[in-house]
């Protein structure tokens, strides 16, 4: 105990630089946690989360959910499904993007398209919408244009996520690929020369060499995106979709339902649970995926 | 067995091949990222009744000034925006770097026997995180965060990813041994981290600062849900006006005629809104290519475990 207390003071200069960032994350990200609770009660605004009533069963608004059935059921399936859809096609797009741009000969023109490639990373959703729409207007849409159709992408839902995943792969690959090149930068090349001397192909090299290399990378990677199933890039589906109505079905996702919950400040009681729930889900797939990844190959888990 | 060495310079046929076909596949791919930010240039520069009657196109018949014109229209409201965008993103990310990196300089001291607490500490909201209704609630309510700047400024400010980059480069690319010298020849805590490891973490702190300035920027979320007074409005809440009175027309069809025409201006044009969207999202084109040598060198995420 005194150890520990002169080990504190002799770090106490440590413990003064780690207090404001230990404040901030306490009030931005603790304190929330803690608001949770909000489902489990009858939400009054004068009186804040902790100070509202209990709610009567306390289980009352979660009674929200299950009865309101389709409401509940086609946000979950739309999170859950576009998670994997962008899970899966970004990580191959991202893997195979880095690799191709690695194995250029010519460094500068690589360079030049990379930097081209991720721009659009930089452009907000909030515009990101404009553009879409430029492209597939009814009337004044470059591809109704250059088809001579008159498709009216705004008014069906079967078209939006064929629409989504294209956006999203336009917006995230260029940028998704730079962490998986820092990785390429990082290879011995004398394996390479070694494979070469042995007479092994440009393709058994990166499928023995380049692919393994990375795979701690990628296991990192979709580790870190598991605690976010529930969750999703808010932007994408509130602003490309125009928030409209006829579009739900197959883009709300429970983020940009709960967007419009607060927006409306309408009854809390069914987006309090559904907030509840999305916590709880990406902490228990989170706990899963690290169990699994530690069986399997336990220098890749993350805790 | 006879080796061959090749001539690193002159590529075999089958190479040159392979050559063409990778530079085919990453043009095209290139042009699929960029073509969308040409148009957008293009139709802000096109004849709004051209747009109108032949759409979108990367060769309008005819060019005009109009949209531009229509921007710099707002003038004062432009002005306080762009205010308000640039404090928010510069007080911001400086206020984010230095807090994260002297919390990442803290937990990669060896001898700490707080420092395995607090990286438990900034892993857990990883795991389990209140959401945004929840968020929404505590600040408005408890912090009193309604149409306050730091409403814009705080959510932003910390982010468990962020910190953990600055550690993996500090614990990887700067010598634990340099750190220590410093101490033995006198440097205090303080001037150790401010002295030595600061300038060292320079591209870390490049990399790191330009991702947060350009969450700052592009932020649209937070202005939405928390600002209510014009002359606090940031420069990305001028689209989402826009978008809202299209919302608007859209959600509901039979809106009387009186009622559009005394939206008046609401109504967005064409070619006035591609303008806004290059206005909005200019600067952070034209700073990009001056950071993008940091990504890869800064932005190693390497091992994260605690």
């Amino acid at each position: 105990m005194k150890n520990f207390c002169n080990n504190l003071w002799r770090n106490r200069a440590h413990i003064v630089m780690a207090l404001p960032g230990f404040l901030i994350l306490f009030l931005i990200m603790y304190v929330p946690m803690a608001g949770l609770v909000m489902a489990f009660k009858d939400f009054d605004y004068a009186k804040g989360i902790f100070a509202s009533p209990w709610s009567q069963p306390f289980y009352k608004n979660i009674m929200f959910l299950v009865q309101s059935q389709k409401t509940f059921l086609n946000i979950t399936k739309n999170t859950v499904l576009y998670y994997l859809l962008f899970t899966a096609v970004g990580t191959v797009l991202n893997v195979t993007l880095a690799i191709l741009i690695d194995q250029m000969r010519a460094k500068r023109a690589a360079k030049i398209m990379q930097t081209l490639m991720i721009i659009p990373v930089f452009i907000s959703y909030a515009a990101v919408q404009f553009i879409v729409y430029a492209f597939i207007a009814k009337d004044t849409g470059l591809i109704n244009n250059a088809l001579g159709a008159n498709y009216s992408f705004y008014s069906k839902a079967a078209y939006w996520p064929v629409i989504l995943t294209i956006v999203k792969i336009w917006k995230d690959t260029g940028y998704g690929s730079v962490l998986y090149m820092s990785v390429l930068a990082g290879i011995d090349t004398s394996l390479y020369e070694a494979a070469d001397i042995d007479g092994a192909n440009k393709f058994q090299q990166i499928r023995h060499i380049t692919i393994p290399s990375l795979i701690p990378m990628i296991t990192v990677m979709l580790l870190l995106s598991v605690g976010n199933v529930m969750r999703s890039d808010t932007g994408l589906f509130y602003q490309i979709t125009r928030n409209s109505g006829i579009l739900y079905s197959t883009t709300q996702v429970i983020d940009s339902y709960v967007l419009n919950q607060i927006l409306k400040s309408s009854n809390f009681g069914f987006p309090a649970a559904a907030s509840l729930f999305q916590s709880i889900v990406g902490l228990l797939l989170m706990l899963f995926a690290n169990f699994m990844v530690r069986k399997i190959a336990p220098e890749n888990a993350l805790f | 067995m006879a080796m061959k060495i090749r001539d690193k310079r002159r590529l075999t046929p089958n190479q040159v091949i392979g050559q063409t076909i990778l530079t085919i596949i990453l043009v095209l791919f290139t042009v699929f990222c960029f073509a969308p930010v040409v148009l957008t240039f293009i139709s802000a520069f096109t004849d709004e009744i051209t747009l109108v009657q032949n759409g979108f196109s990367f060769w309008p018949a005819k060019w005009s000034m109009d949209g531009m014109n229509s921007v710099l229209r707002y003038g004062n409201k432009l002005i306080t925006s762009y205010g308000v965008t640039l404090f928010v993103t510069i007080f911001g990310t400086f206020l984010g770097l230095l807090v994260m990196s002297m919390y990442a300089y803290s937990i990669s001291r060896r001898d700490f026997k707080l420092s395995k607490f607090l990286s438990v500490f900034l892993l857990i909201p990883m795991l389990f995180n209140g959401g945004q209704l929840s968020g929404y609630m505590v600040f408005t309510n408890y912090y009193g965060l309604k149409d306050s700047l730091f409403a814009l400024i705080l959510p932003l400010c910390i982010s468990t990813m962020n910190v953990i980059i600055l550690r993996t480069y500090i614990a990887n690319s700067i010598p634990y041994e340099l750190m220590e010298a410093a101490k033995i020849d006198g440097a205090g805590d303080y001037r150790t981290f401010f002295q030595i490891t600061l300038p060292l973490l320079k591209p870390s702190l490049a990399a790191v600062g330009f991702m947060m300035a350009t969450a700052y920027w592009n932020d649209w979320q937070n202005a939405f849900l928390y600002i209510t007074s014009e002359d606090k409005l940031p420069l990305q809440m001028l689209l989402v006006k826009i978008q809202k009175s299209i919302e608007f027309l859209l959600n509901n069809a039979n809106v009387p005629a009186s009622v559009r025409a005394s939206m008046g201006d609401a109504i967005p044009q064409y070619s006035s809104t591609m303008a806004t969207v290059i206005v909005v999202t200019g600067p952070i084109m034209i700073v990009y290519p001056f950071f993008q040598k940091y990504f890869i060198k800064g932005l190693t995420v390497g091992s994260v475990k605690g």
